[in-house]
Formats: C-alpha cells, sequence, structure tokens
C-alpha cells in the first residue's frame, strides 16, 4: 500500500510535482495518468528513493522512504523511466544480479529467476547476452530483475512504452497477476487505452498536479463525458484551482 | 533475507568482473599496455647492446694487407678483430656506405717502417655518418696503439724510456656511456608500471559510473537496497582488481625480460631478480586502489564514456608529470617524497631498483598513505551517488 500526501518537488523555478495526493491500494492496480511533462515520473522517483520531497509525505507499507530509504526499497520492486540494462550480461545474469543485490541466493535465487523467466516467457532467451534484444525482450529482463525478490509494491514508469503488440500483452499479464497475488500495482502512463484496460484507480495528473481519480466510470461521471479519454482531455486541461465540475460544465456550455 | 552491506559490495563486484572478461576491448587494453614496458625496455636494451658489441667485434677491411704483414698479424692478435680483404675501390664503397671503413697501406709502407720514417696509412671514412662513428675510433685507437708500442720499442732499443716520450695521458671520461644509457633507460620502468596500472583500472572505472549513467541502469541499480557505499565499492574492488593485474602482468613480463637481456655486457650492476620484483610490486600496488578510486571520482561527474575517457586522460598525464621530472632530472630524494602518492612510488621504485637499503616500515607507511587517500576519495564518490543531479542529470 503506498499513500501519498500533498507532494512537492520544484526544480528551480518549475513545479514539477505540486501538491499530489492518492492512494494506491493492496490488491489493486492504480494507473497515474497524464500527458507528458505532467511529473509522473518525477511523483514515481520520489516513491522510489532517487528524489527527495520538498514537501509532503510518502508511506510506503507504512515506511517513510525519506527517514528509511532502505527499507523502502526492500517493500518495492521499480522499473525505472531509464531501466537500461548491461549489454554484456544474460537475460539470466541480471535476474540473478539483482536478487542477490536483495540478498537472495542459492536454490532460492534459482527457483525464483526460473520462475520469472517462464512466467515472462524468456526461456528461449535467458542464456543470451541482452546485447542482441528487442525492445521487448529488454523490457521484460528489466521488469523480471525489478520483482525479483517478490516486493509488496511495484512501480513501473511507463513500462509499455514503445512496445509491440506482443510484449505489451506480456506485461499487462505480469500487472494482473501480480494484481491477484495482492501486490500493490502503481504505473504511469499517457495511453489512455492501456490504462482503462488494467486499472482499477485511476489518477489524473497534469502540470504537477491531481486533476482527477477514480475508476473510468467515476471520471465520466465527474467530466459528464462518454469516453475515457475525452474525460482525460478535459480532466488534464483544466485549470486545477478550478473545480472539475464547473469546469466541465463551462465546456459544455461552450460546446452546445 | 537482508545481506550485509560487505556481501553487496562483493555481489557488485562479482558482477563487474564477470562484465569486464567478456570486455575484449578492455582486455586487449591492460594486456597492450602492459606489453608497452617490457617491448620498448628490450628494443631499447637490445639495439644498445648490439651496438656496444659492434665496436668490440670489429672486422677490419684492408687493402694491401701483404704490404705490412707484421702489422696484420699483430691486429689479428687483438681479441675481437678479424681483417679481412678491402674492396677494390675503397673511396667508392664507403661514400656509398657499403663500408663504414677501409684501411688502405701504401706499397711504400715498409720501406718507410725498416727507414724508421712516417709510414703512411689511409683510414677511409665518412665522417658524416653517425653509426660508423664508434667503429672508425676503434679502428684508429687499435692503430693508434700499434704505432706507440712500436715506438716504445725504438726508443728502448735506443736506450731511451719510452716514458719520456709521453709527456701527458690523456684519458677519456665518457658521460654517455652505455652504462649511463642503460641507466637511463631502467629509469623508465616505474614510470611504465605505473601507466600499466592506471590503464588496467580505466575500462571498470569508467565503465561502472559514467557508462551506468549513459547506458541508463543507474537507477535500477541504486533501486536496490544496497548502500551507495557497497555499490561504489564493488566497483573500486573490481577495479583495483584489474589495476593490479596489469602492474603484476607488467611485472612479470619485465622481470622474464630481464633474464634474457645481456646486461653484464653492457657492464651494468643491474639485477631484477625476485626480490626486486616483489619489492617493485609491494611499492606499486597500495596505489592500485587510489587510482581506481581517482579515477572512479571524476568519471562521476561524466555523462558518458567518452566524456570520462577524455578526463581521465588528462589525469594519465599528470600522474606521469612527477615521474617524468624525476627521470629528466634526478631529483635529490627527500624524506616526505616517499609519501606523497606518485611521486613517493617513483622515489620508492628508484631505490628498489637502484638495490639501496630501504626501511621496511617505509613500505607499510606508503601503503596504509594510499590506502586512507583511497578510502576517503571511496566515500566522496559515493556520497555523489546520493545527488539527484548526478543520478538524472544527462
Amino acid at each position: 500500500m503506498i499513500s501519498v500526501t500533498d507532494l512537492r518537488k520544484h526544480f528551480g523555478e518549475v513545479r514539477a510535482v505540486d501538491g499530489v495526493t492518492f492512494t494506491a491500494a493492496d490488491g489493486q492496480v492504480t494507473g497515474l495518468l497524464g500527458p507528458n511533462g505532467a511529473g509522473k515520473t518525477t511523483t514515481l522517483r520520489m516513491l522510489y528513493t532517487l528524489m527527495r520531497p520538498d514537501g509532503g509525505q510518502i508511506l510506503v507499507d507504512g515506511i517513510d522512504p525519506v527517514v528509511d530509504p532502505q527499507g523502502a526499497r526492500f517493500a518495492l520492486g521499480v522499473l525505472p523511466d531509464q531501466s537500461g540494462l548491461y549489454p554484456r550480461l544474460t537475460a539470466r545474469e541480471h535476474i540473478e544480479y539483482f536478487g542477490e543485490l536483495q540478498g537472495i541466493t542459492g536454490a532460492d535465487l534459482r527457483s525464483r529467476t526460473d520462475h520469472l523467466l517462464t512466467m515472462l516467457d524468456m526461456t528461449a532467451i535467458a542464456d543470451r547476452r541482452v546485447a542482441g534484444f528487442s525492445h521487448g525482450e529488454r523490457t521484460k529482463t528489466a521488469l523480471a530483475r525489478a520483482i525479483v525478490h517478490n516486493p509488496k509494491n511495484v512501480l513501473l514508469d511507463e513500462p509499455t512504452n514503445g512496445l509491440d503488440v506482443m510484449s505489451t500483452r506480456a506485461v499487462r499479464e505480469i500487472i494482473r497477476r501480480l494484481k491477484s497475488e495482492g501486490h500493490t500495482v502503481l504505473f504511469s502512463s499517457h495511453v489512455m487505452q492501456e490504462v482503462s484496460a488494467l486499472c482499477d484507480t485511476i489518477v489524473v495528473i497534469a502540470r504537477g498536479r491531481i486533476v482527477g481519480s477514480g475508476t473510468s466510470d467515476d471520471l465520466r461521471r465527474q467530466t459528464g463525458q462518454d469516453n475515457l479519454e475525452d474525460a482525460f482531455v478535459t480532466l488534464s486541461g483544466l485549470e486545477a484551482d478550478l473545480s472539475t465540475v464547473a469546469l466541465s460544465a463551462k465546456v459544455e456550455a461552450h460546446r452546445s | 533475507m537482508r545481506s550485509s552491506p560487505v556481501t553487496q559490495a562483493l555481489v557488485v563486484f562479482r558482477k563487474e568482473l564477470m562484465d569486464w572478461s567478456r570486455d575484449r576491448r578492455s582486455i586487449m587494453t591492460v594486456l597492450a599496455s602492459s606489453l608497452l614496458a617490457p617491448v620498448i625496455i628490450g628494443v631499447m636494451f637490445t639495439q644498445l647492446a648490439s651496438r656496444q658489441r659492434q665496436v668490440e667485434d670489429v672486422t677490419i677491411p684492408v687493402v694491401g694487407a701483404a704490404n705490412a704483414p707484421a702489422m696484420i698479424d699483430w691486429l689479428k692478435q687483438q681479441s675481437g678483430v678479424e681483417v679481412v680483404d678491402g674492396p677494390a675501390d675503397p673511396q667508392e664503397a664507403v661514400r656509398t656506405r657499403r663500408e663504414d671503413v677501409v684501411v688502405i697501406i701504401p706499397e711504400d709502407f715498409t720501406k718507410n717502417f725498416k727507414a724508421s720514417k712516417p709510414a703512411q696509412i689511409r683510414l677511409v671514412n665518412d665522417s658524416s655518418s653517425q653509426n660508423a662513428r664508434p667503429k672508425v675510433q676503434r679502428i684508429r685507437g687499435l692503430l693508434q696503439r700499434y704505432s706507440s708500442e712500436i715506438g716504445s720499442l725504438r726508443l728502448i732499443a735506443r736506450g731511451v724510456s719510452p716514458i719520456v716520450a709521453s709527456p701527458m695521458q690523456i684519458e677519456d671520461v665518457e658521460v654517455s656511456s652505455a652504462q649511463q644509457r642503460a641507466a637511463q633507460i631502467l629509469g623508465f620502468i616505474p614510470l611504465f608500471v605505473m601507466i600499466a596500472a592506471f590503464t588496467g583500472a580505466m575500462s571498470i572505472a569508467t565503465d561502472s559510473t559514467a557508462g551506468e549513467r549513459e547506458r541508463g541502469s543507474i537507477e535500477a541499480l541504486l533501486v536496490n537496497p544496497a548502500p551507495r557505499e557497497a555499490i561504489a565499492g564493488g566497483k573500486w574492488l573490481a577495479g583495483t582488481a584489474t589495476a593490479m593485474l596489469g602492474v603484476l602482468v607488467t611485472g612479470s613480463l619485465l622481470f622474464a625480460l630481464f633474464k634474457y637481456i645481456p646486461l653484464q655486457d653492457l657492464g651494468i650492476r643491474f639485477r631484477l631478480g625476485p626480490e626486486q620484483l616483489i619489492r617493485t610490486l609491494i611499492t606499486v600496488l597500495p596505489l592500485c586502489p587510489l587510482i581506481v578510486a581517482i579515477q572512479m571520482y571524476v568519471a562521476t561527474f561524466a555523462k558518458s564514456f567518452k566524456e570520462a575517457q577524455s578526463y581521465l586522460s588528462f589525469l594519465m598525464m599528470a600522474q606521469m608529470i612527477p615521474g617524468m621530472m624525476a627521470t629528466m632530472n634526478s631529483m635529490p630524494s627527500k624524506a616526505w617524497m616517499y609519501y606523497v602518492p606518485w611521486i613517493g612510488q617513483q622515489t620508492l621504485l628508484t631505490d628498489v631498483l637502484g638495490n639501496k637499503p630501504i626501511n621496511p616500515l617505509v613500505f607499510v607507511v606508503v601503503g596504509v598513505v594510499n590506502v586512507t587517500l583511497a578510502v576517503t576519495m571511496l566515500r566522496a564518490t559515493s556520497g555523489l551517488l546520493h545527488r539527484e543531479r548526478i543520478i538524472f542529470g544527462r
């Protein structure tokens, strides 16, 4: 379970994250939906301990990453924005390397690695160096090494970005499986279909602020739009300090 | 399930070495830089030795040998001297450099010699030929010796002491002797060994800091619950291992080389025996962790391999300065110099190779100083890995 309260981060004059509040519950998939530059990656970076918030609070299973970054890292599995691999290592070695850094060894490590490789349909390429991997194969490798320690909370920054259909399906499959196993999954995306297909809760972020949240039905109801895409456009175009309902009414009025 | 930072550092260490061992280019770099010293020193010495031998073993082409049989016999008795028939056209042969020098004995030699008149002898040589000069000098010296021996005998026959005919004695003091040149070449050994350490460390130091950023793998790595010190420490250990490998390879090759180089021929009292080898390693190995720590610190600021490499080549030049200075003008070694990294290694190695007695405590202190500085640098690097600008700045 991840809860974020009034999270803030600025870079010079730019307020990248400006008072973000949301909760990602156990056994649920939460989508952080927003246009490019909305503050999704910065929010996630603060969650996964590599950036220090300027204000607000984060709790990962009750652990504050600012106070106890090591503790938070044990509870987190992360597919970061940049998840580069080591070209001379094989897929299996990537998974084992991160597993060992988490303190997993021996037979336990081997069985976890084999399990992940099977689950991600990677057994055929497991012992090949990743230098020749396709984008999808790379993402799957990065995903596997991120969750080798079976973390309670999984953060994925645009996991399906640039993937082909088959790889996208594999990633979605993993996300569903993690959900069914009771994990907290929080992923960011700017792709509507993705979010609506997978998420229990959608958090819409624009210009560093949360402009709407709830199920896709909730969001449609809030904005008075028939489909989620229109709802998203409406929400992210809103001035954050105005109430969503008031502005959606204005938009309606303008259209008619 | 949580493991200690030391275990985590060892995990990183093992991964970095595995990664490194699969990079053919970085292995070639270590081998090439380790070969540099033995090859250069080997070639220089062999040349020096062969030039020296050329001078001692001399073949004298003589035209008209029959005109002075006694002198030819005397020449043949000298060690390393061989007399052969000279070419038909001596001037032409020397001008075209087919011969370095030709001795011509004119027909009237014996007539003048018997009459105790100065008997002429011609030494055809080209003074513009550098290579021929030692040989010409050697032959001229031989002939002059023969001449003065005969002169002495004549004086004795007339009841006069030959010493009377030598009011002065000129002694050559050769400064650029072969020995001196050999010593100069040996002076480069410390420099070469330190270059080997530096290049040996380079690929891991750049790959594991600037490389992590360029590949975009640093975020994923730092999200692991391993403290920055463990991650930087593991990389540091791996870099130290490859730097030491470079030093060991260079050291062993030099050791092997000096078994074959005929240093005695050059009149050099230099030995690179097992004892000197071990002392050389004790001197240079503690520098390796420091070199790696500095390289990592610098490379952490770089955003790419290329940027890191250009910073590091600059560092490499900087580290060569003390060695160069010491080689060019031999500074008297002062006590403080032993404890300054690089200068200390240079000074110590000069002592080691010069077979000077060294207090073992000096080795210990030098080692401690270097490793302490290395750990300090490593902490600074770990500190850098906490900075958002370093992790995300690209």
